[in-house]
């Protein structure tokens, strides 16, 4: 086989293997796991609540977009078809109680009816940010085994 | 001193009156859909928080935008970066009136057809919106549907010029609640 062909069908190659590789690890690339996603903070919830009450745009500067280990005594677990929802309540306001919201990730869903109201729970997730009564943390996962 | 007794009860009793027409939500759900040539964008957020004064027909939400769930990570990381920029602009929000609000009875299980309108606040702008929707009564529980369409330029929201053709400049959003009164 005459050289030039050799070097047209290894670029030719080449260029298959890095286009597969650009789609499936930029283009098609998965979400993070959040479940193993080391957590950039780790506090109390209450201390949580606070610093979003007391200076927001710091908190959502510090906080928003980074994985949350919260721990504390939950207020109370809402569930319905889809979601699962662990919520540490810190104060009543305008629209009712007013904390921390946490949606479980799916494979947490089944598990959660074991903790109870006044359950100690730390609990990990992405943080969304405050919305002015809550703050948000989705895709969470429990940390601690037993209630 | 008994005068300030029976203003007292009647202040105490105006607030509840109040608060039992107050229905709310902290599950809302908005989810948008764009067409595009390439590749449709859908994404849904669940954490929607809603709020409806039933004696008066004021209404809230509020979004927070780093919620928004994509099915692939690249489209949530342009959306959120590029697009409404959502360290700059973490929420989004729509307040306003259903002006229509007297045709409903709650005491009554039915559907009716409602007009909302009021600001609606994304990447920092605020423009006017009148839209259409309907709420639904069941056993004093509140189901509000909407879908209504807005153009992305009017929030300032720019399309990068390689992808300008691959992008729709507009955006259906569709909302669906369910309110239950709250019991302060």
């Amino acid at each position: 086989m005459k050289t030039w062909l050799k070097i047209l069908l290894i670029l030719f190659f080449m260029g298959i293997i890095s286009a597969f590789l650009v789609y499936h690890f930029v283009i098609n690339k998965p979400h993070p796991d959040y479940d193993k996603e080391p957590a950039k903070y780790s506090l109390k919830a209450n201390e949580l609540f606070n610093q979003f009450t007391s200076n927001k745009k710091e908190s959502e500067k510090k906080y928003n977009g980074q994985v949350v280990e919260i721990s504390g005594k939950c207020t109370s677990i809402e569930q319905n078809d889809s979601l699962a929802v662990v919520v540490f309540s810190f104060k009543a306001g305008m629209f009712g109680d007013e904390g921390i919201r946490c949606t479980l990730l799916p494979k947490y869903k089944s598990g959660i009816t074991k903790y109870k109201k006044d359950s100690e729970i730390k609990i990990k997730g992405f943080c969304s940010g405050y919305n002015d009564t809550d703050v948000i943390l989705i895709k969470c996962s429990i940390q601690n085994k037993t209630p | 001193m008994k005068k300030i007794i029976i203003v007292f009860f009647i202040m105490a009793f105006l607030s509840l009156a109040v608060n039992a027409q107050k229905y709310i939500t902290k599950t809302g759900k908005i989810s948008f859909f764009s067409s595009a040539p390439l590749e449709n964008i859908e994404a849904v957020n669940d954490q929607v928080n809603a709020a409806l004064d039933f004696s008066t027909g004021d209404f809230v939400f509020k979004v927070l935008m780093k919620s928004f769930e994509f099915p692939k990570s690249l489209m949530q990381e342009h959306f959120n970066e590029n697009y409404v920029e959502s360290d700059k602009y973490p929420d989004a929000s729509f307040t306003g009136k259903i002006t229509n609000i007297k045709d409903i009875n709650v005491a009554n299980n039915n559907t009716v057809i409602v007009q909302a309108q009021g600001d609606l606040t994304i990447h920092g702008v605020t423009k006017k919106i009148n839209t259409s929707g309907t709420i639904g009564i069941k056993n004093g529980v509140l189901t509000g549907y909407s879908k209504f369409t807005i153009l992305l330029k009017d929030y300032n929201i720019s399309i990068p010029k390689t992808v300008v053709n691959n992008i729709s400049k507009t955006i259906e959003i569709t909302v669906n609640i369910i309110l239950n009164k709250l019991n302060n």
